[in-house]
């Protein structure tokens, strides 16, 4: 290590970036080796890196300001022998609206990087993660947040509660406690990052859901230690339920933490079962969505940092989504905000695409 | 910085010489490996095709639209990261594998 440090000169935080690079690969090492041994299962079954990820172009209308967004999410699979999996997400996001109102579309287009994780499947209880990944608070940033799965663009106003990005170690899984019954569970620490495209709060946390796959429901809570600043805990709760006579999708969460608390419901019903018009209407869904969010002891600049309202907001939200093929929909919806900064409108229309290409031969399907 | 290179350099050291040091599979339920299980006659073939298509009914269509087959090899990749993220047990992972790839 001293050698290391010697040979990159006099640039500490550089040093240490390409010091921690190295011992990366050099822990990478027995896993590389070990992917490279004959293996047991065949050829044609072992798993291949794979791009993943989606595409979208949509329009919005916020209070009468017409916004463009194109937008550009790749993921990377990449597993190594028969238990890691190294995998990625970066976004790219367009913002553009039209300058004074009439003029050329113009803006920025917003980068992040929202995990970048390594992945040991320890055995059938535990997975560990190391690096950054996507905060298991609730379950819309981990599970609902790609635009193709999403089903209303707009993202929640509970959203920014609990979430976003931590960098630095989880332990999670999932496991039947019995037949009727599954235990999933999710915990983590994060440290400080201020680093560019890496920045994270110091925190720990868990989630703890139970699924019954008999009746399809899932409820769960997740609650989060700050250990900066003023070292805020955070709670939520989550629920979901896909009953198995009826083409439904029910869900809903309940956050609460420093910065606000707050809920949203929604329902979402493919018109599967509708006895006309069949052809058109079992690729259609309908969503529905209520939400509330209570106004917490935050500053109008940090509401706008982390994207929540400053002041207690009702919303209510409806779409209309439309599934062409396997990954590619059709989205509209409208939402009305009640806030005492003034009602708005919100519109969304727009296309979202999921795409999965092999990085590696895969022989016939 | 450097708490954080600490921090990520015992864990990676852990994880590899666990890794390293994984004894050899004792059965298919121990082994925490996502390969296809194997099936020994064409009866529980079909007993884990049937299997394997209801924990695709009760799991894949939870977060998303239940997506269609991939090749055998993305396929095997895919649920990997499914089992990952979706914290979907690792016997509905094996029977799921399955099915898709039958
Ligand atoms: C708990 C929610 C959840 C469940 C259950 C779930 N998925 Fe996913 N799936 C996701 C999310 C979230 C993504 C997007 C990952 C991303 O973009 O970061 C995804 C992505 C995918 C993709 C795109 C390729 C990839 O790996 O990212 C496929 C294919 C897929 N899932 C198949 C499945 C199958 C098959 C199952 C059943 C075994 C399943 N999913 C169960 C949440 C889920």
């Amino acid at each position: 290590m001293d050698h290391i440090v010697r040979t990159f000169g006099d640039r500490p935080g550089r040093a240490c970036v390409r010091a921690s690079c190295l011992v990366i690969f050099f822990c990478l090492i027995p896993a590389l080796l070990k992917a490279q041994t004959p293996d047991p299962v065949p050829e044609m079954e072992r798993p291949v890196p794979i791009l993943t990820g989606n595409a979208g172009f949509f329009t919005n209308v916020n209070g009468g300001e017409t916004e463009l967004v194109p937008s550009i999410t790749p993921v990377l699979l990449l597993p190594l022998g028969d238990r890691w999996l190294v995998e990625s997400r970066a976004e790219f996001k367009g913002e553009f609206e039209r300058g004074g109102g009439t003029g050329p579309y113009g803006g920025k287009v917003e980068q992040e990087i929202d995990y970048l994780q390594l992945d040991y499947i320890a055995n059938r209880y535990l997975t560990v993660t190391a690096g950054r990944f996507l905060t298991p608070f609730g379950i819309y940033n981990e599970r609902l947040y790609p635009i193709w799965i999403r089903s209303l663009q707009p993202t929640p106003l509970i959203f920014p509660l609990g979430t976003g990005s931590s960098d630095g170690v989880m332990l999670r899984g999932g496991f039947s406690l019995n037949p009727k019954v599954n235990l999933n569970y999710a915990t983590y620490f994060s440290t400080l990052s201020t680093m560019n495209k890496f920045e994270a709060d110091r925190l720990a946390g868990g989630r703890v859901g139970f699924f019954l796959p008999g009746p399809r429901i899932e409820a769960g809570v997740s609650f989060q230690k700050e250990l900066q600043e003023e070292r805020a805990n955070a709670f939520g709760f989550h629920f979901a339920w896909q009953p198995a006579a009826v083409p439904l999708n029910l869900r809903a969460e309940y956050s609460r933490s420093h910065d606000g608390s707050g809920y949203w419901i929604e329902a979402a019903y493919r018109l599967s079962q509708v006895p006309f018009w069949q052809k058109a209407l079992r690729r259609t869904e309908i969503v529905g969505r209520g939400q509330q969010l209570f106004a917490g002891e935050i500053d109008e600049d940090e509401a706008e940092e982390y994207g929540l309202p400053d002041v207690n907001t009702r919303q209510g939200d409806f779409g209309l989504n439309y599934y062409i093929q396997d990954g590619l929909k059709a989205s509209a919806s409208y939402s009305r905000r009640f806030n005492s900064d003034g009602n708005v409108n919100i519109w969304t229309v727009g296309l979202a695409y999921r795409f999965a290409l092999p990085l590696g031969r895969v022989g016939p399907q | 910085m450097n708490i954080r290179v600490t921090i990520l350099t015992a864990v990676l050291a852990l994880a590899s010489s666990a890794y390293a040091a994984d004894p050899p599979r004792k059965s298919e339920n121990d082994s925490a490996s996502i390969g296809t299980p194997v099936a020994r006659s064409s009866g529980e073939a079909d007993a884990m095709r049937v299997q394997g298509e209801q924990r695709f009914r009760a799991n894949c269509g939870r977060c998303h639209a239940a997506p269609h087959k991939f090749p055998p090899r993305m396929m095997a990749t895919i649920v990997r990261h499914m089992r990952v993220r979706a914290t979907i047990t690792d016997e509905d992972m094996r029977l799921v594998l399955f099915y898709m790839t039958q």
